[in-house]
């Protein structure tokens, strides 16, 4: 009997979409390089032959380059003009025709020494940027070898029919040959949303789901497979239940896509006038085009995690500001949330010199981390509000768990400002300074924080998390993160009720607000704005317009008397079907 | 021949990218150039070489140069690390 190899796995969301589809899994390429003795007399015949391969391999290369740079732009195409230089290394294609020469070996077999030697040093390294350039080695020298060999272009090996692609990773030059046409979707062991492939697959429309660690260890050629790009989700060989209700969010998916343009218009509000703020979550300046695309009324979220993980350095004051005025001023006049850096957690910097924690959701991040290495922070913060200047900018801290942490914070931010005072730059002055809530701690004192930030910023996955003691990464326990518990939806009460006591706004940046049941229940508890992932603006847009405040305030109300998770669920969907268009029903 | 030895203050160090563009400033000097890391001195104009020293940050090379224009040529290599690598564009 065939074993049931059902299985779920929560990865990166990279690319929107959803696809459903036999799975075609990349090995990894293996080049069979025999050692041959070469001939005293076709020792020149066989450095021209090598001498080819170069010429070959520095042709492909270069159109790889224009390619990407046409699609993704030139800071993409960078890698490709270090790749060439390993491709003309003085020091490697000396070796390689001496050891030809001098020793009468194949091409082939030497060069794919010489390479593998420094390869296999990269790979010893400590710093990931290193070991990275290991990679690029590797792809250089299996271009080489493949010509030398005569192997045809191995591209995404022969597929038949449409197919979902699973690979370990996905070389910038397998990316670039991925079509719509017979890729449904694809889903990677490694990579973040910012590698090529992933660029690759949003600039082509193919869901995507990335960062899944053992995707291609548990998944065979032919299983059928879910790639849901909206949640970062792939299914391995679904129920047939499960299947049709892939396939449905599949075809709303593709709904939404064509009503896109008729909501883009029209504002958040309940059927009875209640306004919501609806923004989008960010992580880099170039997705706010997007953002706007699909009707945000701003940003919520801007992650600033990006500058310091992707980049080999410390970002300086002059680069952020950049980024942070461009995201402004397209964004002017709605607002733009930009989220001091959190670092720490699961987003570490290596090169900031943050020591490995054994627990490091509870240790060095957030704010801890800001007011520890102040000097990061006051270039952040300059950054910030010197951008300010050019647009509607807010500012908040991730993780504060006390008033002195808000405090001190607080202070930093006036002598940021006070010191550009005195150079005498523009910044914003009154740029409103709120918090992230998304620990139970700052629950507990909600009330006095709600007296000194501008504004509270739920982050549900954190307070999810730390509210019910559950790592959702860990796959034995994720059954237990539910947003619906009745903890978390006492929570997000006590915070909206203390931020209104004391007039400030309060909004949720988070997936909760993505599901329909949890929206419903948000808008209800009183949420003053919801900040998503631009993919998931349209969906809940709908919603909001679908219901009327006064029907969710009492759903809310009736919902937090219930004692679990399950009869929270059951009651509001009972509650609310009929009521959303048909494709959101629950 | 003129030598100097540097400090890498640059995040993460001379990686692929770095190596990159040091190798396409030393290959515009007639001069020899050669880095040394821990014992093992490697080609400057390779970006192989210059690669496998593992030079992260913190660590210190020893560049030599030797030519018609090595004046200058240490000049601007070693510029180019002190100011890490330009890569601040």
């Amino acid at each position: 009997m065939e074993v049931s190899r059902s299985k779920v796995m929560r990865g990166i969301p990279a690319s929107p979409g959803i696809a459903v589809g036999k799975a075609h899994v990349l090995e990894m390429e293996e080049l069979h390089v025999r050692e041959k003795q070469v001939e005293p007399q076709d020792v020149e015949k066989e450095i021209e032959r090598f001498k080819a391969a170069l010429v070959t391999a520095r042709k492909e290369i270069e159109e790889l380059r224009e390619t990407i740079g046409e699609e993704l732009g030139q800071e993409q195409a960078k890698i490709f003009d270090a790749h060439l230089m390993i491709l003309d290394d003085i020091v490697a294609v000396e070796k390689t025709t001496k050891a030809i020469r001098e020793e009468k070996k194949n091409a082939e077999f030497v060069y794919r020494k010489t390479l593998s030697e420094i390869a296999e040093e990269l790979d010893l390294a400590k710093d990931e940027h290193f070991r990275d350039s290991a990679a690029d080695v590797r792809d250089v020298k299996r271009r080489v070898i493949r010509h030398l060999l005569q192997e045809p272009r191995r591209g995404l090996g022969k597929i038949e029919g449409q197919v979902v692609l699973l690979a370990h990773d996905l070389t910038p030059s397998e990316a670039v040959l991925m079509s719509k046409d017979t890729i449904l979707g694809f889903a990677t062991d490694s990579g973040g949303r910012t590698s090529h492939a992933a660029i690759m697959a949003r600039s082509r429309g193919i869901p995507a789901v990335v960062g899944l660690k053992y995707a291609t260890a548990r998944i065979r050629a032919g299983d059928t497979i879910v790639v849901d790009g909206n949640r970062g989700i792939v299914d391995i060989n679904p129920t047939e239940q499960a299947l049709q209700e892939y396939m449905r969010r599949q075809q709303q998916f593709l709904d939404f896509e064509g009503m896109l343009v008729d909501i883009r218009e029209l504002a958040a509000v309940t059927t009875d006038g209640r306004r919501i703020e609806l923004s989008a979550n960010i992580e880099m300046p170039e997705e706010v085009e997007l953002a706007l695309a699909k009707g945000a009324g701003g940003v919520g979220l801007y992650r600033t995690e990006f500058f310091y993980i992707r980049s080999a350095r410390l970002p300086g004051e002059d680069e952020q500001y950049e980024a942070y005025r461009e995201v402004a001023e397209k964004c002017y006049p709605y607002p733009v949330i930009i989220r001091t850096v959190d670092v720490g957690g699961d987003k570490f910097a290596s090169y900031l010199g943050a020591a490995r924690e054994n627990n490091p959701f509870l240790g060095l991040r957030g704010i801890r981390f800001s007011l520890e290495r102040q000097e990061i922070f006051k270039i952040q913060l300059r950054a910030i509000f010197r951008a300010a200047a050019s647009g509607n900018v807010k500012l908040m801290f991730p993780m504060v768990t006390s008033l002195d942490e808000l405090r001190q914070a607080n202070l930093i931010c006036s002598e940021v400002k006070e010191e550009l005072k005195q150079r005498g730059l523009p910044f914003g002055e009154n740029c409103e300074i709120g918090i992230m809530a998304e620990t139970p701690a700052t629950v507990m004192i909600a009330d006095s924080l709600a007296r000194e930030a501008d504004f509270f910023s739920i982050g549900t996955n954190d307070l999810i998390q730390y509210t019910l003691a559950v790592d959702r990464g860990n796959e034995k326990i994720a059954y237990l993160y539910d947003p619906l518990h009745p903890a978390v939806l006492r929570s997000i009460k006590t915070l909206v009720d203390a931020g209104h006591r004391h007039d400030i706004w309060v909004g949720v940046c988070g997936e909760m607000c993505g599901d329909p049941v949890g929206a419903v229940i948000l808008l209800g508890l009183g949420l003053d704005e919801f900040s998503v992932s631009p993919y998931l603006l349209p969906e809940i847009k709908t919603i909001v317009r679908s219901v009327s405040y006064a029907d969710t305030r009492q759903l809310a109300e009736k919902a937090m008397c219930l004692s679990t998770a399950a009869e929270i669920r059951s009651f509001v969907e009972e509650k609310i079907v009929g009521k959303l268009p048909t494709f959101l029903s629950p | 021949m003129l030598e100097k030895t540097v400090t890498i203050t640059s995040d993460p160090g001379v990686h692929l990218r770095a190596a990159a563009i040091f190798v396409r400033e030393a290959s515009r000097f007639k001069s020899d150039v050669w880095i040394m890391k821990d014992g093992i001195e490697v080609n400057g104009k390779s970006i192989l070489g210059l690669v496998s020293l593992v030079a992260e940050r913190g660590s210190s090379i020893r560049i030599r140069v030797e030519g018609e224009d090595e004046v200058q040529a240490l000049e601007i290599l070693t510029d180019l690390v002190h100011n890490k690598f330009y890569e601040e564009e």
